[in-house]
């Protein structure tokens, strides 16, 4: 039954990836909010939200990030890794 | 080059002679209608008097819908059993166009014609499925049709894709339901095999098919033939006949018309030579009115299916007429003396846009006027850099700057000897302007060079959605890169115009990941010796493909934002399941280009069109129906460039009677030009003997163009 054995297998490995995400994302509320950002670009690509309503989002999700890394390290320094410029994430671009 | 005209007529032949005869077009720009002088449409209909001769021309988008639709449910479920997607998404997908449209739709096509055909074969009394005793294909430029003979192996690819997305829902079937019995997708996937395999025969099948090569008695013409049987011939197809088209006959002597009979003869020889043994030679000669409807096209027919071996011996013993006045190297043309001419480089079409494309029907001279466009420009404005790049796989810009004299040895044509061979990367011409670079696009090496980054990005999508093992290994997907498939030219032409002409285009619209960009940077360091980098071009000349398929280049952005937009909707819904990531933020990147790409296209400021046509009433109505289209994708086309025209006709009578249906037909053009209120301006180039080519024959020809409203 190496049938069974490997679905079995795979998707309990699945889920517990998942939960790790999970874990992980919430201990790290950047990530979410950069994710959240990335999100809302999708959908203003989509169509989804309009121009404005997609930068109120960045605004306040932008802030929100900000005021996490005024947390971690006060005060507000940022390596160039993690430059935030208008809606582009460079973190991204790698060889930019 | 006269391949509907040809096809055509070869099928009128066929059914006078009373074979049931079917003739179909699979180039996404027809004429066919135009040629037999009735409407079609994609529905086979009777043509003439006789029942015999029926006419269709390929809707390929809706054929292939279609089919789609067709298959709708065995497709979906491959699609739902090898990925996580619901049936909302995989219809969505199913939904999506494809680039290579044409080719593929052409393929199911033939295959079902043809399979109606064996069927007919083994059971005799089943008459009705089998309509036709032979099926004309009137196909689309050589580039692409080409890319069609592919397509066989493209479509056995894909259903080797369908057969590892369903190949795990089958073992789970068989092992844990213990049910053996194929299902609807099981016999699909087995069907597309069954048809591709079964069509790529046909092809390769001497006894069922015959390749026809038509072809003008012209220099650019010459190489492309060549290359093109030999493509042929790699794939195991055999172009059977070479047809040489629109042949000048003897006539009145005329310092025009003997020079285009002196460089007729000597490629015709050439032909004979390289390409003509133990092919049938055939030639028709240029008739004084062109070929439209069923009753002229029979007397072409029947040239074209003699069997006699006298036009052969007449192809060999023909003599090169002595020109008269001046050596072979003078240019003469038809100019008329005291009109007001204009140069290339400020024509409406070219004076201030950064991007230039350059279209029209086959054979109408478009490598011609954007080679001497190209040339006036870089040679008016020393400080701009200009770039030619042709996106048509079947290149002939280097013939169009070859001047090595027509009249020497055997070896004069060969491809890797002559003197402008021009390749992929941008070269300046020798001889020409320092700021003028051309460069000819070599897709299928571009789709090989971004191999790693493609499969890189196909194995994201697929895994993103379940199907990684779609992208792993040999399978289907590895062979599809393979094989350059069909749309492989347009994808990559418009992913090249788009790094050319936007400052950060090399930034992005790139598969994945640093390893393009790092390969990129060493190629373009490759390339730039000599040649500037591709940011660095101030106008960007594009020698497009036939009509069709520049339409289809065009319409590509649409297409793909399409695509991105179905896979970012598919992320979303699934973001708690994979969250987001590299893929999304890629799509977004490449989503946000696209729309930048197509508000470049569509800034009149920027891109123009320039059509160019011939003068006459086939062409027109080609142009017609262009101009709209482009209209429709909001390009700016403010000149029409009416090519080769007879405009200072001597005692000759040729001449004469050339110049008055040329007027005729000009005086149309116009009438619909301004009737449409497409607002643009007529240009029409002098006919010049032989025909320009090399950059100090095309920089005389390119300044003596006529803006003159008709006399």
């Amino acid at each position: 039954m190496f049938i069974l054995d490997t679905l079995l297998i795979g998707s309990l490995r699945f889920v517990l990836d998942k939960v790790v995400a999970a874990a992980e994302a919430e201990m790290n509320d950047d990530t979410s909010l950069r994710e959240q950002l990335l999100e809302a670009q999708m959908r203003l690509e989509l169509g989804e939200i309009s121009e404005e309503e997609f930068a109120e989002t960045e605004r306040d999700l932008l802030a929100r990030i900000r005021e996490i890394k005024g947390q971690q390290q006060a005060p507000i320094s940022m390596s160039p890794k993690d430059k935030i410029s208008g809606v582009d994430i460079e973190s991204f671009d790698s060889e930019q | 080059m006269g391949k509907t005209t040809c096809a055509a007529a070869r099928a009128v032949a066929d059914a006078a002679a009373g074979s049931r005869v079917l003739v179909v077009s699979t180039d996404p720009a027809h004429s066919l209608g135009d040629a037999l002088g009735v409407k079609l449409g994609a529905k086979p209909a009777r043509v003439g008097r006789g029942g015999r001769l029926h006419a269709a021309e390929l809707d390929a988008p809706r054929a292939f819908s279609r089919w789609i639709d067709d298959h709708r449910a065995a497709l979906g479920d491959a699609l739902e059993h090898g990925t996580w997607l619901d049936r909302a998404d995989v219809e969505a997908l199913l939904d999506l166009s494809l680039p290579g449209i044409d080719e593929l739709a052409g393929i199911l096509e033939i295959a079902r014609l043809a399979r109606v055909e064996r069927q007919d074969r083994d059971d005799r009394k089943e008459r009705r499925a089998a309509p036709y005793d032979v099926i004309v294909v009137d196909t689309a430029p050589t580039g692409h049709t080409l890319r069609l003979l592919a397509a066989p192996r493209t479509v056995a690819a894909v259903a080797d894709v369908l057969d590892t997305l369903q190949a795990e829902h089958r073992i789970i079937r068989q092992q844990l339901a213990r049910v053996g019995r194929p299902e609807a997708a099981d016999r699909l996937i087995a069907l597309v095999a069954e048809q591709a395999r079964g069509t790529g025969e046909l092809f390769r099948d001497p006894e069922r098919t015959t390749f026809c090569w038509v072809t003008l008695a012209e220099r650019l013409s010459l190489a492309e033939s060549e290359d093109g049987i030999a493509a042929l011939d790699a794939n195991g197809m055999r172009a059977a006949e070479i047809v040489l088209n629109r042949v000048l006959p003897q006539g009145d002597r005329c310092p025009v018309c003997d020079r285009r009979r002196a460089e007729e003869r000597r490629v015709i020889v050439q032909i004979a030579r390289r390409l003509g043994r133990g092919r049938r030679m055939r030639i028709i000669p240029a008739d004084l009115r062109e070929p439209r409807g069923v009753a002229v096209l029979a007397k072409i027919g029947k040239k074209l299916s003699t069997t006699e071996d006298t036009e052969e011996k007449k192809v060999l013993n023909l003599r090169v007429p002595r020109v008269l006045r001046g050596g072979d190297g003078v240019l003469v043309m038809s100019s008329p003396k005291n009109e007001r001419t204009v140069a290339a480089e400020s024509l409406p079409g070219v004076r201030g846009a950064k991007l230039i494309f350059v279209g029209g029907k086959g054979g109408v001279g478009k490598t011609t006027v954007s080679a001497a466009a190209a040339v006036r420009l870089a040679r008016a404005h020393p400080n701009r850099r200009v770039l030619l790049l042709s996106t048509d796989p079947a290149h002939s810009i280097a013939d169009a700057f070859d001047t090595t004299p027509s009249a020497g040895g055997s070896n004069v044509y060969s491809r890797g000897t002559s003197p402008a061979d021009i390749g992929d990367t941008p070269k300046p011409i020798r001889g020409g302007p320092r700021n003028l670079f051309v460069r000819e696009l070599d897709a299928a090496r571009a789709l090989a060079a971004r191999r790693a980054d493609l499969e890189e990005a196909v194995e994201e999508i697929a895994s993103a959605f379940g199907a990684g093992e779609v992208a792993t290994g040999s399978g289907g997907a590895a062979e599809l890169m393979d094989l350059a498939p069909p749309g492989v030219d347009e994808l990559f032409g418009v992913l090249e115009v788009f790094r050319l002409t936007t400052p950060r285009g090399g930034g992005r619209l790139r598969a994945s990941g640093a390893s393009a960009s790092l390969a990129e940077a060493r190629s373009v360091k490759r390339a730039e010796v000599g040649a500037p980098r591709d940011s660095q071009y101030d106008v960007v000349i594009v020698d497009t493909a036939p009509t069709g398929h520049a339409l289809r280049l065009l319409e590509l952005p649409e297409t793909a934002r399409e695509w991105v937009q179905v896979l970012l909707r598919m992320l979303l819904k699934y973001k708690t399941l994979v969250r987001p990531g590299k893929l999304a933020a890629e799509l977004v990147d490449v989503s946000k280009s696209i729309r930048e790409l197509q508000a470049l296209l569509r800034d009149p400021s920027h891109t123009r069109f320039l059509v160019v046509t011939r003068a006459a009433e086939v062409p027109r109505f080609e142009t017609e129906r262009l101009l709209t289209r482009l209209r429709r994708l909001k390009l700016a086309a403010p000149a029409v460039i009416v090519n080769a025209m007879t405009l200072a006709p001597r005692r000759c009578t040729r001449c004469r009677a050339t110049a008055a249906a040329e007027r005729r037909s000009l005086a149309a053009l116009r009438r619909s030009c301004l009737g449409r209120s497409h607002g643009c301006v007529i240009i029409q180039t002098p006919l010049s003997a032989p025909p320009p080519r090399g950059v100090r024959a095309l920089n005389a020809w390119g300044g003596s163009w006529l803006t003159g409203s008709p006399s």
